[in-house]
């Protein structure tokens, strides 16, 4: 039966790329989080052509987004043109700007809800959540030529979901204190009513219209914006959404997570493997706890084969998997990258090792603003190397 | 009362460790009580009629000092002096800290909108008290220097008090750091002008200058190194990092209350030197106690029975308003002409607000030159300090409202009071 809800779906070109980041803005004094988004944001003045800086929910944040590219060398270019306008503007400002899931000693009540008939609707409905949201992530937007794909893809990409959460882990430290999470961020949105995966029942575009439709008829969702999935599908920019990486510490990492997309869903649109959302959605929470407990050193548990496998493996058999993708795409570099990270550990590992060596929290956020200062390496030298855990 | 001294007596006969029937009440207790009257009024004044928390502890002072009931008397104010000069030093110390050379560095319009309103400021308040008032050129300069500058204390606390964050908070703050900066240097000049004039040693009128100038900057170094090179043996502790910065500040408060340097300003130097010295942020983030409040209630309710109300006449008080409207004018024009292009022109003018407070700073500049000349002294600078006074009551209001208007402060139900 057709759904009397309709819910156009803009088709785009397949696997353009486009990435969204939410970055903090702490003050250079004590390296807390300071309300200061509004007066940034007054004081920018930029053309557009590598995107647009938009307020977050609350004052301690900023967002950044690339245009739509087709390839990762465009979106770093776009990353490296937002990061350099806003690290400049903010030092007139007298603000610091960093990247991190989580900024490590922040007290959310005293955070302020931004300016605006969105925000002020989620502070409604989500009372202290709403600031408890102030956390830092990275979006990911793939093209997509159909609402029916966007569905397969959300399903698809949905089994790949630990692997993002652990290569992008930047939140081991909230309230102050090591959660022995590498991603600490992703609890702040599960407490959402509407978080998690898409129902595997989802078989359409039409399913999805007729979800939509029911949860608009029961109260339980205005748009598709209330859906704080994992994975989503992105109607009006014709794009399936990956929600849940941290905002990494460098762009050059956000540029790699986007180049680790783009290929992984080349692939899977070109293999089109048999996916089983019903059965993977019965292990995603549990998956989803392991990477963000234990980022790369997780277990997952797999429902097809009847067993656990550890993540860090299986990512590096994936990696290889995805090279020729890569190699088509012009991001082998950026695979490679990340194939390192696997085994060395990524921001997370970094930001545990800095607060070993500099026991302080503040120093800590100040080292991760001096690290997000830093140009992009793929742009402005060769292409980078291996990380230590005192470079890049 | 002659029961209870009889009393006493008698057992005095008994206990031969009793001292005498105290005939008054001991100045502490007495102070004690009025920093409680202090802050129960700015509790009072601040929960019923929006006003600051500050305008109650100088009421109180106001209203207990000499000028009015009279509880506080000049022996008890001298009492309180050294708290008084300990609540000022830290103030300014983290006045100084809050001067930010990166930030002049990276936006270039902060630092000619600091030197024109303070120019300005010097230059409107010296030609008023020349040729309005006529105040001696010596006195006119005294009377600008001590009044060119805001009042970092108020400035710092009226912001810690309402939570604010924004850029017209940090403006303010940055503004008043620096023009505190040259309200000192020019002080320090000030001073070897006076001496040439009343005295016409010319030998005192140039040592002086460099006496008060360079010894804070000396104490301020020496200060900040000591302070810093403990820090470094001590960096796992952050309490005790706190009790460095506090311990270094009282000992070079000591310094210069010894060697006749003003403490404000090498506390201020102190601040300034840590905030450049710290390359290893071995400090940076290490804050004051939140006890600095009952000291800042001490500094406040010392510096309202300061206040010369007594001498508050029509006349005097008609010129003390014609000098802050003159300084008032020449601050917000300053401001709002000058550099800062990257600021809504709504948000510069509620910078030109922020910064008009005037309080303490100016009272203890006054102090040393009056401690210098007191039989002319006195009666020279009652200008300032009647502006001063008139100030310590709208002064927190003002910088209060910008900082409301500017929207950075935070809304009373979602905060504690410090």
């Amino acid at each position: 039966m057709k759904p009397t809800y309709q819910l156009p779906f803009t088709a785009s070109r397949a696997l353009t790329l486009g990435v969204e980041l939410e970055l903090q803005l702490v003050s250079p004094r004590d390296f807390d989080l300071t309300r200061a988004a509004t007066d940034l944001l007054a004081s920018l003045h930029h053309d557009g052509r590598h995107g647009d800086v938009k307020l977050e929910i609350t004052e301690s944040m900023i967002e950044i987004n690339t245009q739509p590219r087709q390839d990762i060398t465009a979106i770093t270019q776009d990353l490296e043109g937002l990061r350099a306008l806003l690290v400049d503007q903010c030092q007139k400002n007298n603000i610091s700007i960093c990247g991190g899931g989580t900024h490590p000693f922040h007290r959310w009540p005293e955070r302020r809800i931004c300016p605006g008939e969105r925000f002020a609707f989620l502070h409604d409905r989500y009372g202290y959540l709403s600031k408890q949201f102030t956390v830092f992530g990275q979006h990911i937007h793939i093209g997509v030529t159909s609402g029916d794909d966007a569905i397969w893809l959300t399903h698809a990409l949905n089994a790949y979901v630990p692997y993002f959460i652990a290569l992008s882990a930047s939140s081991p430290f909230q309230d102050g204190t090591d959660t022995h999470f590498d991603s600490a961020r992703l609890t702040a949105v599960s407490a959402f009513p509407l978080s998690g995966q898409a129902p595997g029942t989802l078989n359409s575009w039409a399913d999805f219209e007729k979800h939509l439709e029911l949860l608009q008829a029961c109260g339980v969702a205005h748009g598709i914006k209330d859906l704080y999935w994992d994975v989503r599908p992105k109607p009006e920019y014709g794009t399936v959404e990956i929600r849940v990486c941290d905002t990494p510490l460098h762009i050059d990492r956000a540029a790699e997570l986007a180049a680790f997309a783009q290929s992984l869903a080349s692939y899977l649109l070109r293999e089109r493997p048999v996916i089983s959302p019903e059965l993977q959605g019965l292990v995603a929470r549990y998956n989803k706890f392991q990477a963000c407990r234990y980022g790369l050193h997780a277990e997952l548990a797999d429902p097809i084969a009847h067993q656990t496998q550890p993540l860090a493996h299986t990512l590096i058999v994936l990696l290889d998997t995805l090279r020729p993708d890569a190699q088509a795409l012009g991001c082998r570099a950026q695979l490679e990258h990340l194939r390192e990270v696997c085994t060395q550990g990524g921001d997370a590992h970094w930001l545990r090792h800095y607060l070993h060596t500099h026991p302080s929290l503040p120093e800590l956020t100040r080292a991760a603003t001096e690290r997000f200062a830093q140009k992009s390496a793929y742009l402005h030298t060769k292409p980078p190397a291996t990380p230590s855990h005192t470079s890049r | 009362m002659q029961h209870l001294r009889d009393a006493w007596e008698a057992m005095q006969d008994r206990l031969f460790f009793l001292p005498p029937l105290p005939d008054q009440v001991d100045p502490l207790i007495l102070f004690a009580l009025l920093v409680v009257a202090g802050l129960l009024v700015g509790q009072l004044l601040y929960r019923h009629f929006g006003l600051s928390r500050i305008v109650g502890y100088v009421l109180a002072g106001a209203i207990a000092g000499p000028g009015a009931l009279g509880w506080l008397n000049t022996e008890t104010l001298a009492l309180a002096k050294p708290v008084a000069d300990t609540a000022l030093g830290l103030l300014l110390l983290e006045t100084g800290r809050h001067l930010d050379l990166r930030w002049l560095r990276a936006n270039r319009g902060l630092l000619p909108a600091a030197l024109t309103e303070s120019s300005l400021a010097f230059a409107g308040i010296f030609l008023f008290s020349y040729t309005i008032v006529g105040l001696s050129a010596g006195w006119s300069a005294a009377t600008a220097a001590i009044t060119m500058a805001s009042a970092p204390a108020v400035v710092l606390l009226t912001t810690e008090e309402n939570h604010a964050q924004g850029q017209v908070s940090q403006r303010t703050l940055l503004l008043t750091a620096l023009n505190c900066a040259f309200s000192f240097v020019v002080f320090s000049c000030v001073l070897g002008v006076l001496h040439a004039e009343q005295t016409e040693d010319i030998f005192n009128a140039l040592i002086h200058p460099f006496w008060v100038l360079g010894g804070s900057v000396l104490i301020g170094l020496g200060g900040a190194r000591i302070a810093l090179g403990i820090a470094r043996v001590q960096q796992e502790s952050p309490v005790l990092r706190v009790f460095v910065l506090v311990a270094t500040a009282l000992l070079a408060i000591g310094t210069a209350r010894m060697l006749a340097v003003p403490v404000f300003l090498s506390l201020f130097m102190m601040g300034v030197a840590l905030s450049l010295l710290d390359k290893d942020r071995l400090l940076s983030y290490t804050n004051l106690p939140d006890g600095h409040w009952i000291l800042a209630i001490v500094l406040f309710v010392v510096t309202g029975a300061m206040l010369p109300l007594q001498d508050l006449s029509w006349s005097s008080g008609l010129l003390a308003l014609g000098l802050l409207l003159v300084r008032g004018a020449a601050k917000f024009a300053g401001v709002l002409w000058a550099g800062q292009r990257d600021l809504p022109m709504a948000k510069r003018r509620l910078v030109g607000l922020g910064i008009q407070p005037l309080s303490a700073t100016a009272i203890f500049m006054a102090a040393e030159i009056v401690g210098i000349y007191p039989e002319v002294g006195s009666q020279a600078l009652l200008l300032p300090l009647l502006a001063a006074a008139l100030m310590e009551f709208i002064g927190p209001q003002l910088c209060r409202h910008a900082l409301q208007k500017a929207g950075e402060t935070v809304p009373e139900p979602t905060r504690s009071a410090p």
